[in-house]
């Protein structure tokens, strides 16, 4: 299998025939919780073995994009007996809708877990109508 | 000692590299629906999910690394028994996230637990376990004896 030429599609769409990178690697969509509460919508990613500058976050309008590179892995040397998590690298992309305040979007990593704070704009946050 | 549940397709996945991307999606939403509904049942209700593994045999040792991301490293007990090396633990929810109105679950919680069955080359009482990054790593030395030596054969 040509591994330079072949491109790893990842989730269905045309933006994502994207180049293979360099290396062994397979790109993966990692497993995601997205979840809104009344201030904001949070974005949890699945990113074992992903250190904190490894991580990408890009938000533009419209879209939110999540890289992370595992850590070099040396193993040459080892003859894998089991290998279920292997090499490779994640990316997903996900559409945003309006009333998201981008300037104040903030990210954290914790445990291989990447937690994405999406606040709301004023305008789409929910209120509790009080009725006189 | 209970058993763990085999997925064939989780094996699968791995080859050819990259070539399946589009299935494993699939595959897993399938895995999801179905295998997920499956083990509630089976246990009553508690959530119950297979972490990945990978085991590397090196010249002076065994690593076990276990994609745990999001668990506690208090969570997570690893166990000992007769040449079985046994990792379980359980992944909680956060307090924020159960409150949330939800868009997309895809991400596992509950117990897990798998095991495996050591050589007995493996020193036991130097084990070693380190948990970074959403990764744990357990790092099983081999006795000495084990150890791959060179021995000269003399033709005669």
């Amino acid at each position: 299998m040509g591994n330079k030429n072949h491109a790893a599609l990842v989730r269905v769409g045309p933006k994502f025939l994207m180049k293979r990178p360099e290396g062994p690697k397979q790109i993966v969509a990692p497993v995601a919780d997205v979840f809104e509460t009344a201030e904001a919508f949070v974005v949890k990613l699945d990113l074992p073995g992903v250190e904190k500058e490894k991580v990408h976050v890009t938000i533009q309008p419209g879209r939110l994009s999540v890289k992370g590179e595992v850590g070099v892995i040396h193993r040459n040397e080892s003859s894998m007996l089991l290998e279920e998590i292997g090499l490779k690298m994640y990316y997903r992309e996900f559409n945003l809708g309006d009333g998201i305040d981008h300037q104040t979007a903030q990210a954290e990593l914790e445990e291989g877990v990447l937690t994405i704070l999406l606040p709301k704009t004023d305008e789409v946050k929910s209120r509790t109508i009080i009725i006189h | 000692m209970s058993i763990i549940r085999w997925t064939p397709t989780r094996e699968l996945m791995n080859w050819p590299q990259g070539l399946f991307g589009m299935q494993r999606e699939i595959n897993r939403l399938f895995e999801d629906v179905f295998q997920g509904g499956m083990q509630a049942e089976e246990n009553a209700g508690v959530n119950f999910w297979t972490p990945a593994v990978d085991i590397a045999e090196q010249e002076n040792e065994y690593t076990v690394k276990m994609d745990l991301p999001g668990v506690k490293k208090e969570d997570v007990k690893i166990t000992l028994e007769s040449n079985i090396l046994t990792i379980r633990g359980e992944k909680k929810q956060e307090k924020e996230s159960r409150e949330g109105n939800y868009h997309r679950a895809e991400r596992s919680y509950g117990c897990f637990q798998r095991s495996f069955t050591l050589p007995t080359t493996v020193k036991s009482d130097r084990i070693d376990a380190l948990y970074k990054d959403g990764i744990l790593t357990v790092t099983l030395p081999k006795d000495e004896e084990a150890k791959p030596r060179q021995i000269d054969v003399k033709v005669k």
